[in-house]
C-alpha cells in the first residue's frame, strides 16, 4: 500500500523526517506575531526608571521546538515565551528583565536531582512483572521545572559623558550594608500607578501538581516592588517556593534584590494547614495557593544584593529623563 | 417539553439543574453506558473533540462552530471537567445530550474523569460550592466509571465533501467557515485510492452483484466490532483502516484493540496497568517505549504507533490529553493526531482550539467501511504479518477537516470582565 505523507508533501518520507511543521499558517493568525513584540510591550516611566511588561499567548509548536532544541529539555506545556517583565534605569541603561527561556535554562538538565511522583514506586513495582523491557527513562531532567532564576541583569551603553571604567559598571553585588527590602514602606497603601502579573511558564506536571513561574510588580510614586515566584507543588511529595524580589527606591535610585528559596514536605504543609483549623475541603484549595502555604515552608537559602545607580550619572538629577 | 429537554435548556444557559434531577439523569445514563463495550463503534460522519475542562462558554462556541446536536454527531475524548469554572454544567450538558440523543453523542473517559483527580483539580470543589454537598460529585464519578475507554470510527471518507477537490487530504477552516489552508494528498496515494476503488468495484460486481448489504448505503454494513463482522480476530478489518479514538494513547500491555475490549473498565482509573496507560500516555519523538521522567507513565514513539495501526487496520489514532497551541497536532506521518478543544486554556493561555471532522464515505463503493472479513483478501497481502516495507506505507488516512476556533467572546459569558483589584503583595 502506498504511503500518504502529511502535507505539504515532501518528495519522499524518511524515518528521520518526523518533525512536522504545523498546518495552521499565519494567514488568519488570531494573535500578535513575534514580529509585533515591541508593539505589544506596555511601559510606564516613573522617575528614572522605565517598567515594561508584555503579555502574549503561549508559544506555538515551531518556536517551542526551537526553544526545546536550544535548551536541551522538553518545554512546559504552557510556555509564555514572548512574555516579559523588566525594569530599566534610564540614565545608565542598567536593567533587569524576566523572561521564560533563561529561567528554564537554569532548570537542572541532568536528572541528578530528579523527583519522582508519589505513586512512582507502586507504579514501577507493578510494572516489573508486566513490562520489564521498558526501563529507560526518556530524557531525564528536572521535570518539576524548579529554577533559581533571579532575572537577567544587563547594562546598555552608558551615556558617553559618564566615561565609567569597566570594573565600575553598576551591577548587583552581595549586600554589605545590611540593606533589607523595607516592608513597612511597602505595607502602606500608597496609590498603585502601574501593576501587572505576567506568567512565564506553567506545567501541570502531568496532573501531579503544578509548577508555575510568574512575575508581578506594583509601582507606587516613590518605590516599586517586583516579585518573581516559582511555585512548585508535587502532590503528596514536596512543595517549593523560589522568590526573587526586586525593590526600587525612586528617590535614591537604589535597587535591592532578595532571593529566598523555601521548601517543605507536602505532608507537613498539609498538616500545617489542618493545624490552622482549616476544614479538609479548604486544605486542598489552599494547597493550590502559594500565598497560603509559603509561610509553612522552611527557608533553605536567602541572598540579598544591591546596587546604587545614583552615582553613575553625576550632574544629572532625578528629573533628567 | 420533556423534563430532559428542560434540563438541557437550563444547562445550555449555564445554570445547574437540581440535585434530584442530576441523580435521575445519571441513572438513565448509566443504563445506557453499561451496555456499551469498552470500545464503542461509531460511524462517520462524526466530529471528534478533545479536552473541554469545564470551559462551558467555549463548549457553546464549539457547538456553534461545529454544529448543534443532533444535527452533528459528536465524539468527545474525555477531560470534560476540572480547571475551568463550569465543569458541572459542561459535563451534565454533554451527559444529557448523550441520554437524549444516544446515537449522536459519544463520550469516552479522560484521566480527569476520576475521583482522585477531580478532588485535586476543581470539580469536587465546584460541586460542593454549587450544591452544598458532595452528592452530585458522587453521582458524576459513578458515571465516569461507566464511560467507554475508546471508540472506533468506521466508514470515514477519503475525500472531503464537494466542492472540495477529491485530492485534498486535509483542510483547516476557521470559526467563520473560511478555509485557512488545505493540503493535497501525495499523488501516489491518489493513484492507490483509484486502484483500490476499481478493484473493490470489480470485486463487488463479481461477488455481490448489486453490492454488499443494502447497496444504497454500504457504509452501514458490517462494521468491525459489531458482532459477527469478523473483527474480533483483530487481524482483519476494512482495507483503509478505521480511526481509534482514545484520551491518552497506547499501552505496552495492549497490542490489539480487542485487548482493550477485555479490560474491566467499571472502576476508578487505576494508577497503573493498561486502563491507566490508555488515559495517560503520550506520543513522543522516541524509538519504542519510554518511561516518563516523572517516574510513572509511558511515552511511545512513531514505530509503536505504526505497528499498532498496521496490526489493527487503523489508519489514524485520534487522542487528546495534551495542550497544543494550534488546536491540533499530527505526528508520525499523520498516523496519530492530538486534538485539543479548550481555547484560551485556563482562561490565560491564548491558544486556539480545534475539532476534527470525518466525513461519511458516499462513494457507494464502501472501500473504507466494508469489513466483512474478506475485504482485504483480494490484495493477497499477508495480514497480521508486519512487513518492513509496510511500516513505511501506512494505511491511507481519511480526509480530515479541522475547524479551529478561539475562546467565546467575553460578552457571551454573562459576566463582566474581572477588574483587577489593587494587590499589595509583598
Amino acid at each position: 500500500m502506498s504511503f500518504s505523507p502529511p502535507p505539504p508533501p515532501p518528495p519522499a518520507s524518511s524515518s528521520s523526517g518526523q518533525r512536522k511543521t504545523n498546518h495552521v499558517t499565519a494567514n488568519d493568525e488570531p494573535f500578535p506575531s513575534p514580529s509585533s513584540l515591541s508593539s505589544a510591550t506596555v511601559s510606564h516611566t516613573q522617575s528614572n526608571f522605565r517598567i515594561s511588561y508584555r503579555k502574549l499567548p503561549i508559544l506555538k509548536a515551531a518556536p517551542i521546538e526551537a526553544m526545546s532544541t536550544r535548551l536541551g529539555i522538553p518545554i512546559p506545556e504552557m510556555i509564555f515565551g514572548d512574555n516579559l517583565a523588566s525594569i530599566t534605569h534610564l540614565p545608565t541603561g542598567w536593567s533587569i528583565s524576566f523572561t521564560a527561556e533563561p529561567a528554564l535554562d537554569q532548570v537542572d538538565k541532568t536528572g541528578s536531582n530528579m523527583l519522582r511522583v508519589a505513586y512512582a514506586k507502586e507504579w514501577s513495582s507493578s510494572r516489573e512483572k508486566t513490562s520489564a523491557g521498558i526501563s529507560e527513562v526518556v530524557k531525564p531532567y528536572d521535570w518539576s521545572y524548579t529554577t533559581a532564576y533571579k532575572g537577567d541583569e544587563t547594562i546598555a551603553i552608558l551615556p558617553t559623558s559618564t566615561n565609567i571604567p569597566q570594573e565600575q559598571i553598576p551591577t548587583l553585588q552581595p549586600s554589605t550594608s545590611g540593606a533589607q527590602i523595607p516592608l513597612p514602606l511597602l505595607q502602606r497603601r500608597d496609590p498603585i500607578l502601574f501593576a501587572q502579573e505576567v506568567v512565564l511558564y506553567e506545567s501541570e506536571l502531568d496532573d501531579n501538581g503544578i509548577s508555575i513561574l510568574s512575575v508581578k510588580f506594583r509601582v507606587m510614586p516613590k518605590r516599586m516592588l517586583l516579585l518573581s515566584r516559582l511555585f512548585m507543588r508535587l502532590d503528596n511529595v514536596l512543595v517549593r517556593v523560589r522568590d526573587t524580589r526586586v525593590y526600587v527606591d525612586f528617590e535614591t535610585d537604589q535597587v535591592i534584590r532578595e532571593y529566598t528559596a523555601r521548601e517543605e514536605d507536602f505532608e507537613k504543609v498539609r498538616q500545617g494547614l489542618v493545624m490552622q483549623g482549616m476544614p479538609p475541603a479548604e486544605v486542598t484549595v489552599a494547597l493550590r495557593d502559594a500565598n497560603q502555604v509559603v509561610g509553612l515552608l522552611k527557608v533553605v537559602e536567602q541572598t540579598v544584593e544591591e546596587v546604587s545607580l545614583k552615582n553613575y550619572f553625576s550632574g544629572r538629577n532625578s528629573d533628567g529623563r | 417539553m420533556s423534563d430532559l429537554d428542560k434540563a438541557i435548556e437550563t444547562l445550555r444557559n449555564c445554570r445547574p439543574i437540581p440535585e434530584a434531577q442530576v441523580r435521575e439523569i445519571c441513572h438513565k445514563a448509566r443504563e445506557l453506558l453499561i451496555e456499551d463495550g469498552n470500545v464503542v463503534t461509531v460511524s462517520a460522519p462524526v466530529t471528534i473533540c478533545g479536552d473541554i475542562h469545564g470551559q462551558f462558554h467555549d463548549l457553546m462556541e464549539l457547538f456553534r462552530v461545529g454544529g448543534q446536536v443532533p444535527d452533528t454527531n459528536y465524539l468527545f475524548m474525555g477531560d470534560f471537567v476540572d480547571r475551568g469554572f463550569y465543569s458541572l454544567e459542561s459535563f451534565l450538558l454533554l451527559l444529557c445530550l448523550k441520554v437524549r440523543y444516544p446515537d449522536r453523542m459519544t463520550l469516552i473517559r479522560g484521566n480527569h474523569e476520576s475521583r482522585q483527580i477531580t478532588t485535586v483539580y476543581g470539580f469536587y470543589d465546584e460541586c460542593l460550592r454549587k450544591y452544598g454537598s458532595a452528592n452530585v460529585w458522587r453521582y458524576c464519578c459513578d458515571i465516569f466509571d461507566y464511560l467507554a475507554l475508546g471508540a472506533i470510527v468506521l466508514g470515514a471518507s477519503y475525500t472531503l465533501p464537494p466542492p472540495a477537490s477529491p485530492d485534498i487530504e486535509l483542510e483547516v477552516r476557521n470559526a467563520n467557515n473560511s478555509i485557512m489552508s488545505n493540503f493535497q494528498r501525495h499523488p501516489n496515494s491518489i493513484n492507490k485510492i483509484k486502484e483500490q476503488d476499481q478493484s473493490r468495484q470489480d470485486e463487488m460486481m463479481a461477488t455481490n452483484g448489486a453490492g454488499e448489504g443494502s447497496g444504497s448505503s454500504p457504509g452501514k454494513t458490517g462494521p468491525p466490532g459489531s458482532g459477527a463482522s469478523g473483527y474480533s480476530s483483530g487481524s482483519v478489518g476494512n482495507p483503509a483502516g478505521a480511526v481509534l479514538c482514545v484520551h491518552g494513547g497506547l499501552s505496552p500491555l495492549i497490542d490489539t484493540v480487542d485487548k482493550i475490549r477485555l479490560l474491566d473498565r467499571k472502576q476508578e482509573v487505576p494508577h497503573e496497568g493498561a486502563m491507566c496507560d490508555l488515559l495517560w500516555s503520550d506520543p513522543d519523538e522516541i524509538d519504542g517505549w519510554g518511561l516518563s521522567p516523572r517516574g510513572a507513565g509511558f511515552l511511545f514513539g512513531a514505530d509503536i504507533v505504526k505497528v499498532f495501526n498496521h496490526r489493527n487496520d487503523l489508519s489514524l489514532i485520534a487522542r487528546a490529553h495534551q495542550l497544543v497551541m494550534e488546536g491540533f497536532k499530527e505526528m508520525f506521518d499523520a498516523s496519530i493526531v492530538t486534538v485539543w478543544s479548550a481555547p484560551n486554556y485556563c482562561y490565560r493561555c491564548g491558544n486556539v482550539a480545534a475539532i476534527l471532522e470525518l466525513f461519511e464515505d458516499n462513494s457507494g463503493l464502501g472501500i473504507l467501511s466494508r469489513s466483512n472479513g474478506d475485504a482485504n483478501r483480494s490484495d493477497g497481502g499477508p495480514r497480521g504479518v508486519l512487513m518492513e516495507n509496510e511500516l513505511a506505507a501506512p494505511h491511507l488516512g481519511p480526509a480530515r477537516r479541522y475547524r479551529v476556533f478561539q475562546a467565546a467572546p467575553q460578552d457571551s459569558r454573562g459576566m463582566p470582565a474581572k477588574k483587577p483589584v489593587a494587590d499589595y503583595f509583598l
